[in-house]
């Protein structure tokens, strides 16, 4: 780990273990939240806005937009691994919603650590990003950190 | 709709390009970054983002959104038109399954995306707990300004017809 920005650290590839557990962060999705979602997203499909519409599709109330789920899987890596993280891939599968009211959660396992054909030093990374009811979206992610021994 | 010979016929078809309605800009980093409480400074920090990348960069995460459409504009607005929706395939239900994003090259302030739609791939059908349909996969491909290949975005959805409730009554009730 080296200093990056003032009061960050970067993981270097090194630095990482496979089997190592990419800590947990958990944020409040509030109702303004989930309405920022879709005013900062442009997507304004009415499940994410519309209580009512959301009740007639089955879901208890709105909910975050995939979009959503995609920055705070990448934030579940980057707030680790730190800024000068690459994020080369992300994989997502949505199995449930997250709804206003709800506390989510995302955290992750390293499986991997590998270099690619190219020379570049990559950590294979699986996250669920979830509420209080359990898993509501399994990811997996590759990433390029920064080596030290090609410091 | 169509049959499934119909769909299979569509592979490889591919969308026209659409245009970002904004270029890549800061305000609309910030107002993400915001949402998701990302405090990463590639983001926030024009000498920190000028000294790793280049430049201000914009989250991976928000790919989709510079292809959002705006809600009005002078002279109208085209209506979407998804080109998963367009195969003639049986099924007039869609949900998606899974998203899959590469990502070869900084999106930075300023850059004007543009995207391409293919389809890809039609899985035999398959019966699901939702109902009887297929698997479609869909490559999108964004490029910058210059032709580079920023992104590419493989997308899977099932195309599917709801499973009809039963005559005795038990399955009356959606799960």
């Amino acid at each position: 780990m080296r200093p990056s920005y003032p009061g960050m650290l970067q993981r270097e590839w090194e630095d990482v273990t496979e089997g190592e557990e990419v800590p947990r962060i958990t944020s409040d999705v509030t109702l303004k939240r989930v309405i920022m979602d879709a005013a900062a997203t442009w997507d304004y499909f009415p499940g994410h806005h519309n209580v009512e519409y959301a009740n007639q599709q089955g879901q208890k109330t709105i909910y975050i937009n995939t979009m959503f789920f995609q920055g705070f899987i990448d934030r579940v890596i980057t707030d680790w691994a730190g800024p000068e993280t690459w994020i080369v891939r992300r994989k997502m599968t949505m199995q449930r919603s997250i709804y206003a009211g709800d506390t989510m959660f995302g955290e992750g396992k390293v499986t991997r650590r590998w270099v690619d054909d190219d020379g570049r030093h990559l950590v294979d990374i699986d996250i669920a990003i979830g509420n209080d009811d359990g898993v509501a979206c399994p990811a997996n992610a590759t990433v390029e950190l920064p080596s030290a021994g090609a410091r | 709709m169509g049959t499934y010979e119909d769909g299979l016929k569509m592979i490889g078809a591919k969308s026209e390009v659409r245009f970002s309605e904004s270029e890549i800009n800061w305000p609309m980093i910030k107002y993400y970054c915001a949402l998701v409480e990302d405090a990463n400074p590639s983001y926030w920090d024009g000498d920190f983002a000028r000294e790793r990348w280049g430049s201000i960069i914009a989250p991976p995460g928000m790919l989709q959104v510079w292809m959002s459409r705006i809600q009005w504009k002078p002279g109208g607005i085209t209506p979407a038109a998804s080109l998963a929706d367009s195969i003639p395939l049986p099924g007039d239900t869609l949900i998606n399954v899974s998203t899959e994003a590469e990502f070869l090259r900084p999106m930075r302030i300023g850059d004007q995306l543009n995207v391409v739609d293919e389809i890809a791939a039609i899985s035999p059908e398959k019966t699901t707990r939702l109902g009887t349909g297929h698997f479609v996969t869909t490559v999108a491909t964004y490029r910058n300004q210059r032709g580079e290949v920023v992104a590419r975005n493989t997308n899977q959805l099932f195309r599917f017809t709801k499973n009809q409730p039963s005559s005795d009554g038990a399955a009356g009730k959606e799960a």
